[in-house]
Protein backbone atom coordinates (compact mmCIF):
# COMPACT_ATOMS: atom_id res chain seq x y z
CA UNK A 1 0.00 0.00 0.00
CA UNK A 2 2.80 2.71 0.91
CA UNK A 3 4.80 1.26 -2.27
CA UNK A 4 1.89 2.62 -4.37
CA UNK A 5 1.71 5.89 -2.62
CA UNK A 6 5.46 6.24 -2.84
CA UNK A 7 5.35 4.89 -6.74
CA UNK A 8 2.62 8.05 -7.55
CA UNK A 9 4.46 10.51 -5.59
CA UNK A 10 7.57 9.23 -7.59
CA UNK A 11 6.32 9.57 -11.01
CA UNK A 12 5.01 13.11 -10.42
CA UNK A 13 9.09 14.10 -9.01
CA UNK A 14 10.42 12.06 -12.61
CA UNK A 15 7.96 14.29 -14.76
CA UNK A 16 9.94 17.54 -13.89
CA UNK A 17 12.84 18.47 -15.23
CA UNK A 18 14.78 19.90 -12.45
CA UNK A 19 14.62 18.65 -9.03
CA UNK A 20 16.13 19.83 -5.55
CA UNK A 21 17.11 17.61 -2.88
CA UNK A 22 17.45 19.06 0.63
CA UNK A 23 17.36 18.07 4.27
CA UNK A 24 19.24 18.42 7.98
CA UNK A 25 22.83 17.12 7.60
CA UNK A 26 22.66 13.22 7.99
CA UNK A 27 19.19 12.26 6.91
CA UNK A 28 20.11 10.82 3.78
CA UNK A 29 19.67 13.98 1.11
CA UNK A 30 22.39 12.28 -1.05
CA UNK A 31 21.12 8.77 -0.94
CA UNK A 32 17.52 9.85 -1.84
CA UNK A 33 19.05 12.20 -4.62
CA UNK A 34 21.04 9.26 -5.80
CA UNK A 35 18.33 6.55 -5.85
CA UNK A 36 15.79 8.41 -7.87
CA UNK A 37 18.60 10.10 -10.22
CA UNK A 38 18.97 5.99 -10.95
CA UNK A 39 15.68 5.02 -10.88
CA UNK A 40 14.88 8.01 -13.78
CA UNK A 41 18.02 6.69 -15.89
CA UNK A 42 16.98 2.80 -15.73
CA UNK A 43 13.65 4.14 -16.79
CA UNK A 44 15.80 5.51 -19.94
CA UNK A 45 15.36 9.40 -19.02
CA UNK A 46 18.75 11.24 -19.66
CA UNK A 47 19.62 12.58 -16.03
CA UNK A 48 22.75 14.86 -14.66
CA UNK A 49 23.37 14.45 -10.57
CA UNK A 50 24.50 17.27 -9.43
CA UNK A 51 26.43 17.76 -6.17
CA UNK A 52 26.08 21.03 -4.68
CA UNK A 53 27.30 19.68 -1.05
CA UNK A 54 31.18 20.20 -0.15
CA UNK A 55 30.73 17.21 1.43
CA UNK A 56 30.63 15.46 -2.03
CA UNK A 57 29.57 12.14 -0.64
CA UNK A 58 27.84 11.20 -4.31
CA UNK A 59 31.47 9.87 -5.17
CA UNK A 60 30.98 7.40 -2.30
CA UNK A 61 27.51 5.81 -3.00
CA UNK A 62 28.50 5.38 -6.42
CA UNK A 63 31.99 4.06 -5.88
CA UNK A 64 33.03 6.33 -8.56
CA UNK A 65 34.59 9.89 -8.92
CA UNK A 66 32.53 12.68 -9.42
CA UNK A 67 34.26 15.42 -11.34
CA UNK A 68 34.24 19.36 -11.23
CA UNK A 69 33.21 18.15 -15.08
CA UNK A 70 30.53 16.55 -16.12
CA UNK A 71 31.38 12.52 -16.76
CA UNK A 72 29.24 9.37 -17.51
CA UNK A 73 28.80 7.04 -14.05
CA UNK A 74 26.35 4.78 -15.65
CA UNK A 75 24.26 4.46 -19.23
CA UNK A 76 22.15 7.65 -18.87
CA UNK A 77 23.27 9.00 -15.33
CA UNK A 78 25.80 11.60 -15.34
CA UNK A 79 27.69 13.14 -12.76
CA UNK A 80 29.08 16.53 -11.86
CA UNK A 81 30.62 17.90 -8.22
CA UNK A 82 30.55 21.91 -7.96
CA UNK A 83 33.32 22.62 -6.31
CA UNK A 84 33.49 26.74 -5.31
CA UNK A 85 36.59 27.16 -4.76
CA UNK A 86 37.57 25.75 -8.43
CA UNK A 87 34.27 27.67 -9.49
CA UNK A 88 35.67 30.96 -8.23
CA UNK A 89 39.26 30.69 -9.58
CA UNK A 90 37.60 29.58 -13.04
CA UNK A 91 35.31 32.86 -13.12
CA UNK A 92 38.36 34.88 -12.12
CA UNK A 93 40.47 33.35 -14.73
CA UNK A 94 37.80 34.26 -17.15
CA UNK A 95 37.26 37.59 -15.87
CA UNK A 96 40.88 38.27 -16.35
CA UNK A 97 40.86 37.43 -19.78
CA UNK A 98 37.91 39.79 -20.60
CA UNK A 99 39.82 42.67 -18.76
CA UNK A 100 43.46 42.01 -20.64
CA UNK A 101 41.19 42.39 -24.28
CA UNK A 102 39.55 45.27 -23.41
CA UNK A 103 42.07 47.45 -21.19
CA UNK A 104 45.77 48.66 -21.93
CA UNK A 105 48.50 46.84 -20.67
CA UNK A 106 48.84 49.31 -17.27
CA UNK A 107 45.39 48.94 -16.84
CA UNK A 108 45.53 45.25 -16.50
CA UNK A 109 48.15 45.25 -13.88
CA UNK A 110 46.46 47.65 -11.80
CA UNK A 111 43.19 45.83 -11.93
CA UNK A 112 44.35 42.05 -11.80
CA UNK A 113 46.01 42.81 -8.53
CA UNK A 114 42.40 44.15 -7.53
CA UNK A 115 40.56 41.51 -8.65
CA UNK A 116 42.79 38.79 -6.91
CA UNK A 117 41.93 40.54 -3.81
CA UNK A 118 38.21 40.36 -4.45
CA UNK A 119 38.37 37.15 -5.27
CA UNK A 120 39.69 36.07 -1.61
CA UNK A 121 36.50 37.67 -0.05
CA UNK A 122 34.14 35.32 1.85
CA UNK A 123 31.51 34.34 -0.26
CA UNK A 124 33.08 34.91 -3.27
CA UNK A 125 32.90 30.61 -3.47
CA UNK A 126 29.20 30.66 -2.97
CA UNK A 127 28.43 33.25 -5.58
CA UNK A 128 31.05 31.43 -8.56
CA UNK A 129 28.79 28.08 -6.62
CA UNK A 130 25.55 29.92 -7.92
CA UNK A 131 26.71 31.15 -10.97
CA UNK A 132 27.76 27.34 -11.94
CA UNK A 133 24.26 26.40 -11.23
CA UNK A 134 22.90 28.96 -12.82
CA UNK A 135 23.92 28.14 -16.33
CA UNK A 136 22.79 24.55 -15.76
CA UNK A 137 19.60 25.35 -14.51
CA UNK A 138 19.33 28.61 -17.16
CA UNK A 139 20.55 26.00 -20.14
CA UNK A 140 18.03 25.99 -23.26
CA UNK A 141 18.20 22.86 -25.27
CA UNK A 142 19.74 20.93 -22.75
CA UNK A 143 20.88 17.32 -23.04
CA UNK A 144 19.17 15.99 -20.29
CA UNK A 145 15.44 15.34 -19.35
CA UNK A 146 16.15 15.56 -15.91
CA UNK A 147 18.67 17.12 -13.50
CA UNK A 148 18.64 16.39 -9.80
CA UNK A 149 20.95 18.70 -7.32
CA UNK A 150 22.14 17.12 -4.27
CA UNK A 151 22.40 20.29 -2.53
CA UNK A 152 23.87 20.59 0.81
CA UNK A 153 22.10 20.74 4.52
CA UNK A 154 19.09 23.25 4.33
CA UNK A 155 20.09 26.15 5.43
CA UNK A 156 22.90 26.97 2.69
CA UNK A 157 20.84 25.87 0.07
CA UNK A 158 17.52 27.47 0.81
CA UNK A 159 20.47 30.87 0.95
CA UNK A 160 21.59 29.76 -2.70
CA UNK A 161 18.23 29.53 -4.09
CA UNK A 162 17.55 33.27 -2.36
CA UNK A 163 20.39 34.27 -4.02
CA UNK A 164 18.46 35.84 -7.49
CA UNK A 165 16.47 37.34 -5.46
CA UNK A 166 19.51 38.90 -3.27
CA UNK A 167 21.61 39.82 -5.97
CA UNK A 168 18.90 41.03 -8.15
CA UNK A 169 18.09 43.47 -5.21
CA UNK A 170 21.64 44.74 -5.20
CA UNK A 171 22.10 45.01 -8.88
CA UNK A 172 18.70 46.84 -9.29
CA UNK A 173 20.31 49.49 -6.91
CA UNK A 174 24.04 49.86 -8.12
CA UNK A 175 22.48 50.32 -11.77
CA UNK A 176 19.58 52.85 -10.73
CA UNK A 177 22.77 55.02 -8.80
CA UNK A 178 25.01 54.65 -11.76
CA UNK A 179 22.54 55.76 -14.05
CA UNK A 180 21.57 58.54 -12.28
CA UNK A 181 25.12 59.63 -11.82
CA UNK A 182 25.90 59.43 -15.80
CA UNK A 183 22.23 61.38 -16.80
CA UNK A 184 24.20 64.26 -14.74
CA UNK A 185 27.20 64.01 -16.39
CA UNK A 186 25.55 63.99 -19.29
CA UNK A 187 23.43 66.77 -18.39
CA UNK A 188 26.75 68.98 -18.01
CA UNK A 189 28.63 67.84 -20.88
CA UNK A 190 25.19 68.19 -22.57
CA UNK A 191 26.56 69.09 -26.54
CA UNK A 192 23.32 67.82 -28.30
CA UNK A 193 25.51 64.45 -29.65
CA UNK A 194 24.19 60.87 -28.93
CA UNK A 195 24.93 59.86 -25.15
CA UNK A 196 27.70 56.78 -25.15
CA UNK A 197 25.75 53.49 -23.60
CA UNK A 198 27.45 53.42 -20.43
CA UNK A 199 30.03 49.72 -19.98
CA UNK A 200 29.04 50.09 -16.42
CA UNK A 201 25.49 49.72 -16.88
CA UNK A 202 25.43 47.20 -20.14
CA UNK A 203 27.21 44.87 -17.91
CA UNK A 204 25.40 44.81 -14.71
CA UNK A 205 22.34 44.39 -16.71
CA UNK A 206 23.55 41.86 -18.86
CA UNK A 207 23.57 39.97 -15.30
CA UNK A 208 20.22 40.79 -14.33
CA UNK A 209 18.94 39.24 -17.03
CA UNK A 210 20.43 36.27 -16.19
CA UNK A 211 19.34 36.33 -13.13
CA UNK A 212 16.04 36.59 -13.90
CA UNK A 213 16.05 34.06 -16.25
CA UNK A 214 17.20 31.65 -13.75
CA UNK A 215 14.74 33.19 -11.12
CA UNK A 216 11.65 32.55 -13.64
CA UNK A 217 13.12 28.97 -13.97
CA UNK A 218 12.81 28.22 -10.23
CA UNK A 219 9.60 29.84 -9.10
CA UNK A 220 7.23 30.51 -12.26
CA UNK A 221 7.97 27.24 -14.06
CA UNK A 222 6.21 23.86 -13.06
CA UNK A 223 8.98 21.72 -14.39
CA UNK A 224 11.24 22.67 -10.93
CA UNK A 225 10.23 21.07 -7.83
CA UNK A 226 12.09 21.23 -4.35
CA UNK A 227 12.37 17.59 -2.35
CA UNK A 228 12.85 17.70 1.15
CA UNK A 229 14.19 14.77 2.83
CA UNK A 230 13.90 14.29 6.67
CA UNK A 231 13.73 11.46 8.98
CA UNK A 232 10.97 10.80 11.74
CA UNK A 233 12.63 12.81 14.61
CA UNK A 234 12.06 16.30 16.09
CA UNK A 235 15.10 18.03 15.19
CA UNK A 236 14.64 16.83 11.27
CA UNK A 237 11.11 17.62 11.55
CA UNK A 238 11.74 21.17 13.17
CA UNK A 239 14.41 21.99 10.79
CA UNK A 240 12.18 20.74 7.63
CA UNK A 241 8.88 22.80 8.51
CA UNK A 242 11.52 26.06 8.87
CA UNK A 243 12.85 25.36 5.13
CA UNK A 244 9.65 24.44 4.03
CA UNK A 245 8.00 27.84 4.88
CA UNK A 246 11.60 29.53 3.57
CA UNK A 247 11.15 28.17 0.58
CA UNK A 248 7.53 28.83 0.05
CA UNK A 249 8.05 32.57 1.23
CA UNK A 250 10.77 32.35 -1.93
CA UNK A 251 8.05 31.15 -4.17
CA UNK A 252 9.96 27.30 -4.23
CA UNK A 253 7.89 24.48 -5.13
CA UNK A 254 8.01 21.79 -2.62
CA UNK A 255 7.00 18.72 -4.47
CA UNK A 256 7.67 15.99 -2.26
CA UNK A 257 8.85 15.08 1.42
CA UNK A 258 10.77 11.66 1.71
CA UNK A 259 10.44 10.47 5.32
CA UNK A 260 13.32 8.39 5.43
CA UNK A 261 15.11 5.24 7.37
CA UNK A 262 11.85 4.48 8.95
CA UNK A 263 11.59 1.08 10.87
CA UNK A 264 10.83 -1.83 8.87
CA UNK A 265 7.67 -3.50 9.54
CA UNK A 266 7.00 -6.76 11.38
CA UNK A 267 9.95 -6.93 14.01
CA UNK A 268 9.73 -8.16 17.84
CA UNK A 269 11.63 -7.17 21.04
CA UNK A 270 10.88 -4.37 23.57
CA UNK A 271 13.63 -1.99 22.29
CA UNK A 272 11.48 -2.31 18.37
CA UNK A 273 8.19 -1.68 20.25
CA UNK A 274 9.22 1.42 21.77
CA UNK A 275 11.62 2.85 18.89
CA UNK A 276 8.20 1.58 16.69
CA UNK A 277 5.95 3.28 18.91
CA UNK A 278 7.53 6.77 19.16
CA UNK A 279 8.22 6.91 15.51
CA UNK A 280 4.42 6.67 15.28
CA UNK A 281 3.87 9.54 17.32
CA UNK A 282 6.47 11.47 14.53
CA UNK A 283 5.31 10.11 11.44
CA UNK A 284 1.30 11.16 12.13
CA UNK A 285 3.41 14.47 13.39
CA UNK A 286 4.84 14.80 9.79
CA UNK A 287 1.50 13.67 7.90
CA UNK A 288 0.33 16.80 9.50
CA UNK A 289 2.64 19.42 9.78
CA UNK A 290 3.38 18.13 5.20
CA UNK A 291 -0.30 17.67 4.44
CA UNK A 292 -0.32 19.82 1.47
CA UNK A 293 2.77 17.78 0.03
CA UNK A 294 3.22 14.66 -1.51
CA UNK A 295 5.01 12.10 0.92
CA UNK A 296 7.68 9.10 0.27
CA UNK A 297 8.32 7.02 2.60
CA UNK A 298 11.50 4.84 2.60
CA UNK A 299 12.05 2.03 5.26
CA UNK A 300 15.68 1.70 6.68
CA UNK A 301 17.99 -1.16 5.19
CA UNK A 302 19.54 -3.70 7.71
CA UNK A 303 23.04 -2.00 5.91
CA UNK A 304 24.38 1.09 5.50
CA UNK A 305 23.80 2.36 1.92
CA UNK A 306 26.86 2.58 -0.43
CA UNK A 307 27.26 0.80 -3.47
CA UNK A 308 24.83 0.39 -6.43
CA UNK A 309 23.20 -3.22 -5.25
CA UNK A 310 22.20 -1.22 -1.59
CA UNK A 311 21.30 1.94 -4.03
CA UNK A 312 18.81 -0.15 -6.06
CA UNK A 313 16.98 -1.46 -3.25
CA UNK A 314 16.20 2.61 -2.06
CA UNK A 315 15.09 2.71 -6.07
CA UNK A 316 13.40 0.39 -6.00
CA UNK A 317 10.94 1.37 -2.77
CA UNK A 318 10.46 4.71 -3.93
CA UNK A 319 9.41 3.71 -7.61
CA UNK A 320 9.03 -0.21 -6.99
CA UNK B 1 25.42 102.22 -25.93
CA UNK B 2 21.88 102.32 -26.89
CA UNK B 3 19.27 101.20 -24.89
CA UNK B 4 18.66 97.56 -26.12
CA UNK B 5 22.41 97.13 -26.53
CA UNK B 6 22.33 97.69 -22.30
CA UNK B 7 19.13 94.91 -22.40
CA UNK B 8 20.56 92.34 -23.69
CA UNK B 9 24.07 92.77 -21.77
CA UNK B 10 21.89 92.26 -18.75
CA UNK B 11 19.81 89.55 -20.11
CA UNK B 12 23.67 87.58 -20.97
CA UNK B 13 25.00 88.33 -17.57
CA UNK B 14 21.61 87.25 -15.67
CA UNK B 15 21.70 83.95 -17.93
CA UNK B 16 25.37 83.31 -17.18
CA UNK B 17 25.01 84.29 -13.64
CA UNK B 18 21.80 81.66 -13.19
CA UNK B 19 23.39 78.96 -16.14
CA UNK B 20 26.77 79.58 -14.16
CA UNK B 21 25.33 78.04 -10.55
CA UNK B 22 22.77 75.54 -12.42
CA UNK B 23 26.04 74.19 -13.81
CA UNK B 24 27.53 74.02 -10.32
CA UNK B 25 24.73 72.45 -8.32
CA UNK B 26 24.26 70.31 -11.58
CA UNK B 27 28.11 69.32 -11.06
CA UNK B 28 28.05 68.71 -7.59
CA UNK B 29 24.86 66.71 -7.82
CA UNK B 30 27.39 64.39 -10.03
CA UNK B 31 29.64 64.36 -7.96
CA UNK B 32 28.09 62.91 -5.01
CA UNK B 33 25.88 60.51 -7.25
CA UNK B 34 29.12 59.19 -8.50
CA UNK B 35 30.53 58.54 -4.84
CA UNK B 36 27.72 57.13 -3.24
CA UNK B 37 27.92 54.45 -6.51
CA UNK B 38 31.53 53.82 -5.91
CA UNK B 39 30.67 53.50 -1.99
CA UNK B 40 28.70 51.18 -3.38
CA UNK B 41 30.94 49.12 -5.43
CA UNK B 42 34.24 49.12 -2.20
CA UNK B 43 31.68 48.41 0.38
CA UNK B 44 34.27 45.60 1.57
CA UNK B 45 36.50 48.44 2.43
CA UNK B 46 34.30 49.86 4.99
CA UNK B 47 33.96 46.81 6.48
CA UNK B 48 30.33 46.32 4.53
CA UNK B 49 30.27 43.00 3.10
CA UNK B 50 28.51 43.44 -0.47
CA UNK B 51 27.26 40.62 -2.13
CA UNK B 52 27.72 41.34 -5.82
CA UNK B 53 31.54 41.65 -5.85
CA UNK B 54 32.06 39.04 -7.84
CA UNK B 55 29.88 40.35 -10.47
CA UNK B 56 31.82 43.66 -10.14
CA UNK B 57 34.77 42.28 -11.28
CA UNK B 58 34.21 42.65 -14.69
CA UNK B 59 33.87 46.48 -14.56
CA UNK B 60 36.60 46.59 -12.08
CA UNK B 61 39.09 48.87 -14.91
CA UNK B 62 36.30 51.00 -15.24
CA UNK B 63 35.59 51.72 -11.83
CA UNK B 64 39.50 52.16 -11.50
CA UNK B 65 39.02 55.50 -13.17
CA UNK B 66 35.96 56.65 -11.42
CA UNK B 67 38.26 56.14 -8.02
CA UNK B 68 40.90 58.44 -9.48
CA UNK B 69 38.97 60.92 -9.96
CA UNK B 70 37.71 60.35 -6.84
CA UNK B 71 40.70 60.84 -4.73
CA UNK B 72 42.07 63.43 -6.98
CA UNK B 73 38.69 65.43 -5.93
CA UNK B 74 39.31 64.44 -2.10
CA UNK B 75 42.89 66.52 -2.63
CA UNK B 76 44.96 62.99 -2.50
CA UNK B 77 47.74 63.47 -5.30
CA UNK B 78 48.24 59.55 -5.24
CA UNK B 79 45.91 56.71 -4.54
CA UNK B 80 45.59 56.68 -1.29
CA UNK B 81 44.52 52.66 -1.10
CA UNK B 82 47.43 50.27 -1.26
CA UNK B 83 45.73 47.54 -3.29
CA UNK B 84 44.12 50.01 -5.87
CA UNK B 85 47.19 51.09 -8.30
CA UNK B 86 45.10 53.65 -10.55
CA UNK B 87 48.21 55.77 -10.83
Amino acid sequence: MLLAENRKAARRLLDKRILFFGGKGGVGKTTCAAAVALAASREGQRVLLVSTDPAHSTSDIFEQRFTREEREILPNLHGLEIDADFEASRYIAEVKEQVSKMFSPAMVGAASRQIDLAAAMPGVGDVALFDRLTTIVAARNSVYDLVVFDTAPTGHTVRLLQMPEMLGTWIDALTAQRRRAVERDAAIRDDGGEVEPDPIVAALERRRDRLDSVRRRLVEHRDTSFVLVLIPERLPIEETSRAAGALADAGIEVGAVIVNRVLPDGLGGEFYAARRRQEDVYRREIDHRFKTMDRIVIAQLESDVYGLKRLERISAQILG
Amino acid sequence: MRWSELRSNVRDALHGLFYFRYEQDLRAEAIELNDLFLLMCYMEMVGLPNPVTLYLLEVYPHLLSEFHLWHRRMGVDRSPVANIRCC
